[in-house]
């Protein structure tokens, strides 16, 4: 009986905890997210609104704009993703030991590229990866090629391009996570790893991999996320070209919003077929990998 | 480990620093060099460092974008953490059904773009008359499905033998927290506050369309209208972006050594 | 050690949000002028009959650029506070894409309070802006000022059912700039290529490839630009006079896309993958020359070391289209007054007194920021004469702000971006292979399912 006042006293303590945040959310996200699904269901140029049903649903499966968008992001999410976190979590494992040396210059040299600011490394990248630019002349001398390519002008090579910034970039900013998860694990686990005769490569997938799990499916989730609302790159690394090969959903939102003649309902149905799509996505990555003992 | 796996680490870490730092080198060398030489791909320091800075300072109220961003991003980034720590670990701790099914439904709002609310949230500003103010502004990103599930999932690995003992020893809750999470869980702290003060620091597309005065300019609104003239001056925009990068870089240097120190130290 | 560092940074943190958010109003005090500032300008609204001082007489204007744009506004502001000395300009620095932003946030979500009395506009955005948000935008009709002084092509970007929406800024006249010491090695002058027609432009850029190895000219690449210009210097324009879509059977069109595609695949026109090396391809002699609005002077005078080996003529004239001509426009913006002005009569005088009155100002502008005028009674003005030393010693302002009087006018078009971004589309497919007629119907469907058609 006292157990069960202490109990619920508890779990009150737990709503108290969580009720700020909670608000905030339900005012900042929910509240708005309400009026753009009511908006989604209206069309009509600037300020005058009518009500359309689903037509703007409809509208967007016909779109070919907004259909190659949808292709290009979905192409950006099955391949930089899991490479990425891949490349995060090898580097956070290399970086997780005691012994090593320069530790803090690796960890903040490798963390740097988020903080970069994205008009330069847009600047950067597009001269690196130019007809003159430095990789064309390496792949010149190595051979590979016999004069300058221009990647950025190709829609397969102006893709790779993205993925390739997108690694660069946020590469660094998950290892940060899984720094930070690698804490939770007891070394000791790894030195009865170590006395049963499993190598460091064993060791990564048998030990590592499994008990961060919590951390992988925040990144994975952070990521896909990140990836299905992808702009920046879009934007300032290629415009979006070359025709529309590497544009991105928010990209095409952003321009049926501000740049063309703004049609808020259409953007804000584009918006929730986003929000669907990663909804889902969250939710199969939830059930696989978030069961409780 | 034997040597050779000792080297190829090195040598992968290497790599991967020289990667991740060759733009920002060429960012800094070109913020000394005037914009004909940046176009023309020059790699080696110039002359023009105080030039691009005269120009800077002479052209923008960069003191004042630098103090509103520092401002901005501190104040969201203290208030951030302590919302965001506290659901995260009561989502966790006091977990039952009704909890997480209560953060599923949270988890949902981490999938909202956000130029699909940016108009209601805008109307809703307007009409709590909090447009042109620093709440507006901070608002809307305090709390953030994203830091709640931080350390929601990191709390998984926070000991519930603490909590016990700390309960047996007459602990209140609030002091479990502050006493024992906040100690153990330091480098989940320090990844959030960077995370968050980096994330605070290049807010962009919000406060522009809340913040209307030239008052409240921050640093990457005056990287941005630096190349929207007619004419870029590249030298100038380098060094603009260097100064806005530094904050960020060196706040994680300092910060960064937390990751290093497990959950071992403080607790056992 | 460290840990204690960062428990007492969390400490504090803690106990500081606590005063932040116990103390809102202190917070919005910090704060400081930002929320002072909004605060006064709804005063103005509520009470504009009792403010009698200051508010009363001053203005606020949006607009981006400090070293063109803003720096002009700034001495607009001079010469009108001759007259008026207690007239006060609070010009705010906005890029392009915020004020685009915020002018639409503002439309839709009804709350007009946030927007400022003047705001400088795209060209080629006026007409989206003033067909989509009528009750934004405020009519000149009868504010007083004369739009006979200027250019009739650039008074027709803001001229929406008969009505003047905006006073013209600046002047995007297109100007063919040629580097004279390249085209000697090839034995040409400034004159071979001065009223000329794209055939002639690329049999002499063959001839100048050859010799010095350097494509004619550049672009970026997935841009429209050259296309609407060699477009417009027909007069033709994406869509007809009912403002729909006119792409496929538009034979000026297919000529502008024949031209480019033979200018890209006779290398003499290079195809840049982004602005800034579009930029360096001049700036770092790898073309001879630049066809572009004359704002882009401002960018080929980086290279110093090149001062004197520039001169300036007209650009090429399409070879078949009817009213060909060699005179077109690329960019250039004009100040709208928008309708939440609470002191219209003093913007229209304003802007009737400065930008569509004074010589005088145009005088003062144009040496230090290089901003041309399509305010046509000063290009007779000493200063527009002045010889201009890095463009080979000639009086180019004069030049120029004759090209722009010769401008055709043509149909900018309310879906005038998406027109441009679905020919850029169709001009990459080209490049790449596909036939023009197959890629302009694609473009002129694209237009037509935007405007839901």
């Amino acid at each position: 009986m006292q157990k069960n006042t202490l109990n619920s006293k508890r779990n009150l303590i737990g709503w108290v905890f969580i009720i700020p945040a909670f608000l905030l959310i339900v005012m900042m996200y929910f509240y708005p997210m309400i009026k753009a699904l009511i908006l989604s269901f209206y069309s009509g140029v600037g300020a005058n609104f009518k009500f359309v049903g689903i037509s703007n649903y409809i509208h967007m499966f016909k779109d070919k704009v907004f259909m190659q968008a949808l292709k290009n992001t979905f192409l950006y999410l099955i391949v930089q993703v899991p490479i990425m976190l891949m490349v995060a979590l090898i580097l956070a494992t290399l970086l997780n030991d005691k012994t090593l040396k320069l530790k803090g210059l690796y960890r903040t040299a490798i963390f740097l590229p988020c903080a970069t600011s994205l008009v330069s490394y847009a600047i950067i990248f597009r001269s690196i990866f130019a007809v003159d630019g430095i990789i064309n002349l390496v792949l010149i001398k190595v051979g590979i090629l016999e004069t300058g390519y221009n990647f950025l002008a190709h829609p397969i090579s102006a893709r790779i391009v993205i993925i390739i910034a997108l690694l660069w970039r946020w590469t660094g900013y998950n290892m940060v996570f899984f720094l930070a998860g690698l804490q939770g694990i007891d070394p000791a686990v790894y030195e009865a790893a170590k006395i049963d005769g499993a190598s460091s490569i064993q060791s990564f997938f048998k030990v590592t991999v499994p008990l961060l799990k919590p951390t992988l499916i925040l990144t994975a989730i952070i990521s896909i996320n990140g990836t299905l609302q992808l702009f920046d790159e879009s934007v300032n690394l290629t415009y979006g070209g070359p025709a529309n090969s590497t544009i991105t959903m928010t990209h095409y939102i952003y321009d049926v919003s501000f740049k063309y003649v703004p049609n808020f309902g259409y953007a804000a149905a584009m918006a929730y077929l986003i929000l669907v799509i990663v909804a889902i996505l969250s939710f199969i990555q939830l059930k696989v990998g978030d069961k409780r003992e | 480990m034997n040597k050779f796996e000792r080297k190829m680490k090195y040598f992968v870490l290497t790599v991967a620093s020289i990667i991740s730092v060759f733009p920002l080198y060429w960012m800094a060398i070109s913020a000394t060099n005037k914009s004909a030489d940046i176009l023309a791909g020059k790699m080696i320091p110039g002359r023009f460092a105080l030039e691009n800075f005269r120009n800077l300072v002479n052209t923008y109220n960069i003191g004042k974008a630098m103090t509103n961003s520092i401002k901005y991003s501190v104040l969201m980034t203290l208030a951030s953490l302590i919302i965001c720590s506290l659901a995260g670990y009561g989502f966790e701790i006091y977990h039952d059904k009704v909890k997480d099914k209560v953060m599923s439904i949270l988890l949902l709002a981490l999938m909202v773009p956000f130029v699909a609310i940016l108009i209601p949230l805008f109307q809703m500003m307007s009409k709590l008359e909090l447009l042109n103010t620093s709440l507006g502004f901070m608002l809307p990103t305090i709390s953030t499905p994203f830091l709640i599930m931080l350390f929601r999932q990191n709390t998984k690995a926070f000991p519930y033998e603490i909590v016990e003992a700390a309960r047996i020893d007459g602990c209140s809750e609030l002091k479990i927290f502050v006493k024992f999470f906040i100690p153990t869980m330091k480098s989940t702290f320090a990844a959030a506050i960077i995370i968050t003060f980096m994330n605070a620091w290049n807010s962009y597309l919000w406060p522009k369309v809340i913040m209307q005065t030239d008052e409240s300019i921050t640093m990457p609104i005056l990287v941005a209208s630096l190349k929207d003239g007619y004419f870029t001056d590249y030298g100038m925009l380098m060094l603009a972006v260097l100064l806005c990068t530094m904050p960020t870089v060196l706040f994680f240097f300092f910060l960064q050594k937390q990751f290093a120190e497990g959950i071992a130290g403080s607790v056992k | 050690m460290k840990s204690k560092i960062l428990t007492s940074f969390l400490a504090i943190s803690l106990s500081l949000s606590l005063v932040a958010c116990g103390g809102g109003s202190n917070n919005t005090d910090s704060s400081g002028t930002s929320t002072d500032a909004s605060k006064s300008i709804t005063k103005v609204e509520e009470g504009s009959e009792q403010n009698s001082d200051g508010e009363e007489n001053s203005l606020t204007v949006w607009c981006w650029d400090p070293a063109f744009n803003i720096y002009s506004m700034d001495e607009a502001a001079k010469v009108y506070q001759q007259e008026n000395p207690d007239f006060e300009l609070n010009v705010i620095e906005n890029s392009w894409d915020d004020i685009q932003t915020k002018l639409a946030t503002a439309a839709v979500s009804g709350d007009l309070s946030t927007l400022p009395d003047i705001v400088l506009l795209n060209d080629n955005a006026i007409q989206k802006y003033v067909t989509t948000y009528p009750d934004l935008f405020e009519s000149l009709e009868n504010s007083g000022i004369d739009f006979a002084n200027f250019g009739d092509s650039k008074c027709a970007y803001s001229v929406i059912d008969n009505n003047h929406y905006a006073v013209p800024f600046d002047n995007g006249a297109v100007i063919a700039c040629y580097r004279t010491d390249i085209l000697a090695e090839a034995g040409y002058t400034i004159e071979d290529f001065t009223d000329i027609t794209w055939d002639e432009f690329i049999e002499k850029g063959k001839v100048v490839l050859e010799k010095t190895g350097k494509p004619m000219f550049s672009t970026q690449a997935g841009a429209s630009d050259i296309i609407l210009m060699m477009l417009q210097s027909a007069g033709a324009s994406m869509f007809d006079e009912n403002g729909n879509p006119n792409m496929v059977n538009n034979s000026v069109l297919y000529e502008v896309m024949e031209n480019y595609e033979s200018l890209v695949t006779n290398g003499i026109l290079l195809e840049m993958s982004s602005w800034d090396q579009y930029i360096g391809s001049f700036t770092n002699s790898n073309v001879c020359s630049v066809i572009n609005g004359c704002w882009i002077m401002a960018s080929i005078q980086t290279a110093e070391d090149q001062s004197g080996k520039w001169a300036i003529t007209n650009m090429p004239r399409l070879n078949n289209a009817e009213n060909a001509s060699n005179y077109s426009n690329n960019g250039g913006s004009s100040w709208a007054v928008l309708s939440s002005c609470k002191n219209k009569d003093l913007a229209y005088d304003f802007l009737g007194k400065t930008f569509a009155g004074s010589v005088e100002f145009y005088e003062t502008i144009l040496p230090k920021s290089g901003a041309l005028a399509t305010y046509l009674p000063a290009k007779d003005s000493d200063v527009y004469a002045q010889p201009h030393e890095f463009f080979s010693g000639e009086s180019v302002f004069a030049k120029i702000t004759e090209f722009a009087g010769k401008v055709p006018s043509n149909n900018t078009g309310v879906y005038y971006y998406e027109a441009r971004d679905a020919i850029a589309t169709a001009v990459t497919n080209v490049i790449s292979g596909s036939d023009i007629d197959t890629e302009l119907k694609a473009a002129e469907e694209t237009v037509r399912f935007s405007m839901g058609q």
